[in-house]
């Protein structure tokens, strides 16, 4: 019972930051139909940030995030306008193919100022993890689960109450007809992979105290990306909250239950079937 | 025109290895081979057909563990087992193509990316028969005689001959699939899906035999690189980077044309290894850039441009 419990805990708190992950991916898909493959790399780089401001200057990762959550802000919407403006009216498998350019150019040039060496971000308090009701919860996890709740929560106000919000969900539906409203779409565009980047930048920053980061670790977690957008619909971002917890929870109940070798192949089985018989999605919401 | 060239290009491999001893030069001219051999297999399917595979390192670990295991644990002769390791590789890649050609453009690229992680995780894990991260180590090649004398397999001269026949067969294959009915059919996927089925063409069927060649080709350069290294583990030959990799070399050089990718291998690998060589780490850097250079500046690739202004210079004169 209390195995039970303790890996249901902990696949929910890694699935809410797969979540905070996927949500970015899934935005930017919703409005340009783009599938990033260099949203791993995004991720990469809030990682290094957290742990360059941690080795420099002493920052901890929980309030440097403030300062990396806007200037990679900033590094997304550069991208789009200065790279992927002008690829995405060429179609969907040029673009996909640019941005695995651009994972490959990103990951390359970090391999190549940092070297691949295995690094750690070693918080003091995160040697004890506190134990409620007999559970045991990394604090740095904790700590990430609540603002990755947060953040997404202003994620979900922002784009159903204010005007940009609703302009971008109104680009999601249909471009064209955006458009003829009145919705400037290329800037529409530019803030949603913006707001993408950063919100894989924040992950990225949150995860850092509790993973090991190396230059690569992009393309691990962009493939995880792309099963947990599909488990919950591309374009959707409830259902890409949702798949990112159902990820985190298969993960976690995989390795314990049915075997730690074999725990990631659940979720690509699972990747498979979904896109096979469900295309849009688990709970039928994304677009196929 | 055409011919010239190909005639050019054949003199200029069978004489190279006269030219140079040093043995990275032979070992950069087998990489670009190897890897010519891998952008050839990706292109038949990602070039020709427009089916965008990110997982073409599946085809490649089946074949080099097909290769290995039947010399290890059998004693097969190697090069019986190269190429059933292509065999292999084909017969793998019609239950994929089945499933995954169910789903269009950037989703069926995503399902061969995680049916090759499956296999990759299958490979890790299955101990029994891959030996997992251990991996296959081979510590001696049979003693084979060519024309009566025995080839010496230290030196790296007779890998670069089997590389290069395997190369001009790949070529070889697309050169004629491109002339086929099949190559047609492929083409007609490539524009449009729809009309292509509208036009009484079994897309499905066409799609799958373009992967089960390009599949056999993929399984070659995966028995070839286990006898040339002599040692493979699934995060060589499963990893995604593979994949990646080969998708770079076809497109870089040019998509759906026979040089393409012995032009992108060429630039690529060249580059690569002599950054490798004076960096160590973020030899792909390149990769990137050149990747998307050419998707926004030339999408017929160096080779398609390269080809456009020869023929131009050509028909002026």
């Amino acid at each position: 019972m209390a195995t039970l419990l303790q890996s249901i805990v902990s696949g929910v708190l890694t699935g809410s930051l797969y979540a905070m992950i996927a949500v970015g991916l899934t935005i930017v898909f919703g409005v340009m139909r783009i599938i990033n493959m260099a949203h791993g790399e995004m991720v990469m780089l809030g990682m290094f940030g957290a742990y360059w401001g941690y080795t420099l200057w002493k920052l901890d990762p929980f309030v440097s995030v403030l300062l990396w959550v806007p200037l990679m802000f900033v590094f997304g919407a550069s991208v789009h306008r200065m790279l992927l403006r002008k690829i995405i009216p060429s179609g969907e498998l040029n673009t996909l193919l640019y941005t695995a350019g651009l994972s490959l150019l990103i990951a390359n040039v970090a391999l190549f100022f940092w070297t691949g060496d295995y690094r750690t971000i070693n918080l003091a308090y995160a040697l004890t993890p506190a134990r409620p009701f007999g559970i045991s919860i990394s604090l740095p996890l904790a700590i990430a689960f609540a603002i990755a709740i947060l953040v997404t929560t202003a994620l979900y106000l922002f784009l159903s109450r204010t005007d940009t919000g609703r302009a971008i969900r109104a680009t999601a539906q249909n471009p064209d007809s955006a458009a003829l409203m009145g919705v400037n779409v290329v800037r529409i565009d530019t803030i949603t992979f913006a707001l993408g980047t950063a919100l894989a930048g924040a992950a990225g920053v949150l995860l850092a105290p509790s993973l090991y980061l190396y230059p690569t670790v992009g393309e691990i977690l962009v493939v995880k990306c792309f099963v947990i957008v599909v488990l919950g619909g591309l374009g959707s971002v409830p259902g890409a909250i949702a798949g990112g917890v159902l990820l985190g929870l298969v993960e976690s109940l995989g390795a314990v239950y049915v075997s730690v070798a074999y725990k990631d192949t659940i979720g690509f089985v699972l990747f498979l079937l979904v896109l096979l018989f469900r295309p849009a999605g688990l709970f039928g919401v994304g677009r196929s | 025109m055409n011919r010239v060239l190909a005639a050019i290009g054949v003199a200029f491999l069978l004489v190279v290895p006269f030219v140079t001893r040093n043995p990275f030069y032979q070992h950069l001219l087998i990489m670009v081979l190897f890897w010519t051999l891998l952008g050839i297999a990706w292109n038949l399917l990602g070039g020709f057909a427009g089916q965008v595979s990110f997982g073409h390192a599946a085809f490649l670990g089946v074949g080099a563990y097909t290769t290995m295991l039947l010399y290890l644990k059998l004693g097969w002769s190697p090069w019986l087992g190269l190429i059933l390791g292509g065999v292999v590789g084909a017969l793998v890649a019609l239950p994929i193509g089945f499933i995954c050609f169910r789903l269009r453009g950037p989703y069926f690229s995503l399902a061969t990316l995680a049916v090759a992680e499956i296999i990759r995780l299958v490979a890790l894990n299955w101990e029994t028969l891959t030996a997992g991260p251990t991996g296959l180590l081979i510590t001696q090649l049979p003693a084979l005689n060519w024309f009566g004398r025995p080839v010496n397999w230290e030196s790296k001269l007779p890998f670069y001959y089997i590389a290069v026949a395997l190369a001009l067969f790949a070529m070889g294959t697309t050169w004629f699939v491109s002339r086929s009915r099949l190559g047609a059919y492929l083409l007609a996927i490539r524009e449009d899906m729809d009309s292509a089925e509208a036009a009484g063409i079994d897309t499905t069927r066409t799609k799958v035999a373009a992967l089960a060649i390009s599949a056999f080709i993929a399984g070659l350069a995966g028995g070839f690189y286990g006898l040339y290294f002599r040692y493979i583990d699934p995060d060589a030959v499963f990893s995604i980077s593979m994949s990646v990799e080969m998708v770079f070399i076809a497109v870089v050089g040019g998509i759906a044309t026979t040089a393409g990718p012995i032009v992108g291998a060429v630039f690529l690998v060249t580059i690569s290894e002599f950054f490798r060589e004076r960096f160590q780490v973020g030899h792909l850097i390149f990769y990137g850039v050149l990747m998307m250079i050419v998707i926004r500046y030339m999408p017929d690739g160096i080779w398609g441009r390269l080809r456009r202004w020869l023929l131009g210079a050509t028909t002026q004169s």
